[in-house]
């Protein structure tokens, strides 16, 4: 993927933002596990904090089919709650279908964070599962702003088995309304990230339910702990860009008058976003700015869902429920607000109140224990078709919760070295790893 | 192929299109290819930057010393938007005309001969000429003027009209300007950030300048196509080859906010354009709460 989406998103984040080099010791891990040097928390290390934001190189990529078909689906869901004025371009749920001509397996990948269903790194995924005969099907995040509105049955996002309620529902009305052209055999799940996680969640909801028979489930980079690992985010943020928009606004002039004095030093005429991305690259020299970059990014992926959190729940955080912005409103106040805020505040602000009151047995801590993969530890445990791939410098990972991944998936994890979060999709040995999963050929014999 | 039929059945509840293939593999070797050279010159001028006393090739019509931008020269992140009320009705306006028409007719478009686009996008580029050639000229940057110049002869003879980018291969890029820049170059600012329907993200300085380029061309009215029988379809389809050559989609991040963020990136983008065009002096600091573009 070379200088990849990521970094589009940092561009983009940053023009909204850059290295002030604040260093801060991560607080909650020992010692012996403290990633040496920089602010990284989690599992990361500096080759962790590269990959995460470069991706794969590209000589170490899988081969991939010179051409892939693709159909866009549009689908207004029977459940959809009103859509706001202002959220209209939202209304429908967008998903994206490669199919074989022949009748094969059916693959669906579930974006990661904040993320639609056909960016860069779910490109590269269904380009290698289209080039293994899969039909593939590609979808939102349950936290992408596009999939709150158009498909979530509550409009506040991030809770696992509500989350994959609403996946598993729109997925039998997408494979309800494909073209009887294309015949499926046998469906799969994949989703990396949080989508891993949501993939694991709906292939449990099919279990007891039986409506899609879902066969096997890769997880790639999956979280354990939902808010365990934006909260290591939070740390990241607050540790390197400094609290609050202050931090942002540093970050952003620093790094603008980094690309200016770039471009004012080439020979360019015109600044491109080749440009303004390799300006940002070269600018990215330390773990501390590493960290800020991928902070950054998972704030800017955060802010959309608060915001239509806030909006929905009506819980008043950031928008005054009496008073809600209306198309022709400025919202630039309110996304500045949003940017400073903590994943934290959305929890404790808008996404604990609302299930709070509709769920009157639980409490705070409940809410947070429900939100950790090992709600399905048991399928997980005893269920061959739950496979994992992931590295052992991710930094949403801590220790322990990798030793819990392999003590609960056995063989059936793979743990490479390298990587970071999301820095081994499309490599060699990540596809054909992946690949062998799905079809049932892992562990391969002699390992 | 059989899916194709089925893309017009579209009905209430579910549309399925189908959209322009993707071609990983290519896509990945000319991305490869592109980052490494943007890179490769991100970090050359890098070199450039850390040493601007040291002597440093020529790069610009000036002298070599580039002095540096600060932190505190940036401008604030509020930028100037006095029109926002207008600006946003007609981004939603160009949204939903984009999603309905727009971007469908591009996408049919793209579907053509690759070689008949690159010809109708090098026959626009090379009209475009004429243009760069005033302009370079009204700026007094003569180098690139000479330049266009070269090129408009170029591909309008060895090229076929203009059909084929011949000069691109003598080593004479296509670096288009207009009278925006112009008017950039000889100090105006920004000004008021502008949502010009059906046009897209601009500032008052850019609209004025795109009109003027338009009429300059209206006025020359080279080979008389802008004042013939067939002139009506001389906009769409450079509207049309424009945007096939633009990846860029109305609302795909989903984001309640992508009216701040183009407005942000697109603002930005242009004053550090125009700080390039001041390649002695520092652009002026702005004022403590000026917003940008103001």
């Amino acid at each position: 993927m070379g200088i990849s989406r990521r970094l589009l998103l940092i561009a983009f984040a940053l023009v909204c933002s850059a290295p002030l080099a604040i260093q801060a010791e991560p607080t909650e891990l020992p010692p012996q596990l403290q990633p040496a040097p920089g602010p990284a928390t989690g599992l990361s290390d500096s080759a962790g904090l590269r990959a995460t934001v470069f991706g794969t190189p590209p000589d170490a990529m899988a081969p991939l089919p010179a051409k892939v078909p693709l159909y866009e689906i549009n689908m207004t869901l029977p459940w959809r709650l009103p859509v706001p004025e202002i959220l209209w371009f939202d209304g429908k749920l967008r998903v994206w279908l490669s199919a074989q001509k022949k009748p094969a397996p059916l693959a669906i990948v579930i974006s990661g964070t904040g993320s639609d269903g056909n960016n860069k790194t779910i490109s590269v995924l269904r380009a290698a599962l289209y080039g293994a005969g899969y039909h593939v099907l590609t979808m939102p995040s349950p936290t992408f702003s596009g999939f709150i509105v158009s498909t979530s049955s509550t409009g506040v996002a991030g809770d696992l088995m509500q989350d994959g309620h609403d996946l598993y529902a729109a997925m039998q009305q997408i494979i309800a309304h494909l073209p009887r052209k294309v015949r499926i055999t046998d469906i799969d799940l994949l989703g990396f990230s949080l989508g891993g996680a949501n993939a694991a969640i709906v292939k449990s909801i099919d279990a007891s339910e039986g409506k899609l028979k879902i066969h096997r489930v890769v997880m790639i980079n999956p979280p354990v702990s939902l808010f365990g690992s934006v909260g290591r985010l939070d740390r990241l943020f607050a540790a390197t860009i400094g609290p609050g928009e202050t931090g942002v606004e540093l970050l952003y002039r620093r790094l603008y008058a980094q690309i200016a004095n770039l471009y004012r030093a080439s020979d360019r005429l015109q600044l491109d976003q080749n440009f303004i991305l390799s300006a940002a690259a070269v600018t990215l020299k330390t773990d501390a700015e590493f960290s800020q970059a991928i902070a950054l990014t998972y704030r800017l992926q955060l802010v959309d869902m608060f915001f239509i959190g806030d909006l929905y729940a009506k819980t008043g955080a950031v928008i005054d429920p009496e008073r809600q912005p209306k198309v022709g409103d400025s919202l630039e106040d309110i996304q500045r607000d949003l940017r400073a805020k903590p994943f934290a505040d959305y929890f404790t602000k808008v996404f604990a109140p609302y299930y709070l009151k509709r769920r009157p047995e639980a409490t705070s801590a409940s809410l947070i224990a429900a939100n950790r993969l090992d709600i399905i530890a048991d399928a997980l445990r005893s269920d061959g078709d739950y496979y994992a791939q992931t590295n052992s410098n991710d930094l949403i990972l801590n220790k322990r919760e990798l030793d819990w991944l392999q003590d609960t998936l056995g063989s059936r994890i793979i743990v490479y070295d390298h990587g970071g979060h999301l820095g081994e999709i499309g490599d060699r040995q990540q596809v054909a790893d992946m690949l062998d999963m799905l079809a049932g050929r892992w562990p391969r014999s002699g390992q | 192929m059989g899916l194709l039929a089925l893309g017009g059945c579209a009905s209430q509840v579910v549309s399925i299109r189908s959209v322009p293939a993707q071609t990983p593999a290519a896509d990945s070797a000319a991305a490869a290819a592109a980052n490494a050279a943007a890179f490769a010159e991100a970090v050359a001028a890098e070199a450039v930057a850390a040493e601007p006393a040291a002597g440093s090739p020529e790069v610009r019509d000036g002298p070599p010393a580039v002095p540096l931008l600060t932190p505190a020269d940036a401008p604030p992140m509020y930028t100037y938007d006095p029109w926002e009320r207008f600006n946003r009705s007609a981004y939603r306006f160009n949204a939903r005309f984009d999603e309905a028409i727009f971007l469908p007719v591009a996408n049919t478009y793209r579907r053509a001969p690759r070689p008949v686009r690159a010809g109708v996008h090098n026959f626009f580029g090379n009209i475009a000429e004429i243009d760069s050639v005033i302009n370079y000229t009204l700026q007094w940057r003569l180098k690139y003027g000479l330049r266009s110049l070269e090129r408009l002869v170029i591909n309008s003879t060895i090229g076929i009209g203009g059909l084929f980018d011949v000069a691109t291969k003598f080593k004479l890029p296509g670096t288009p300007t207009g009278f925006a820049t112009t008017l950039a170059k000889w100090g105006m600012h920004p000004g008021p950030y502008l949502v010009i329907p059906l046009l897209g993200p601009s500032t008052l300085r850019d609209g004025v300048g795109f009109l003027a380029d338009y009429g300059a061309a209206y006025g020359i009215n080279v080979a008389g196509l802008y004042r013939g029988n067939v002139s009506w379809a001389l906009g769409p389809v450079n509207a049309i080859d424009q945007r096939a050559n633009i990846d860029f989609r109305y609302y795909s991040g989903g984001s309640p906010f992508e009216y701040e963020t183009i407005r942000f990136l697109y603002v930005r983008r242009r004053l550090i354009e125009d700080a390039g065009l001041h390649g002695k002096e520092l652009p002026k600091k702005p004022a403590v709460d000026a917003p940008a573009g103001k």
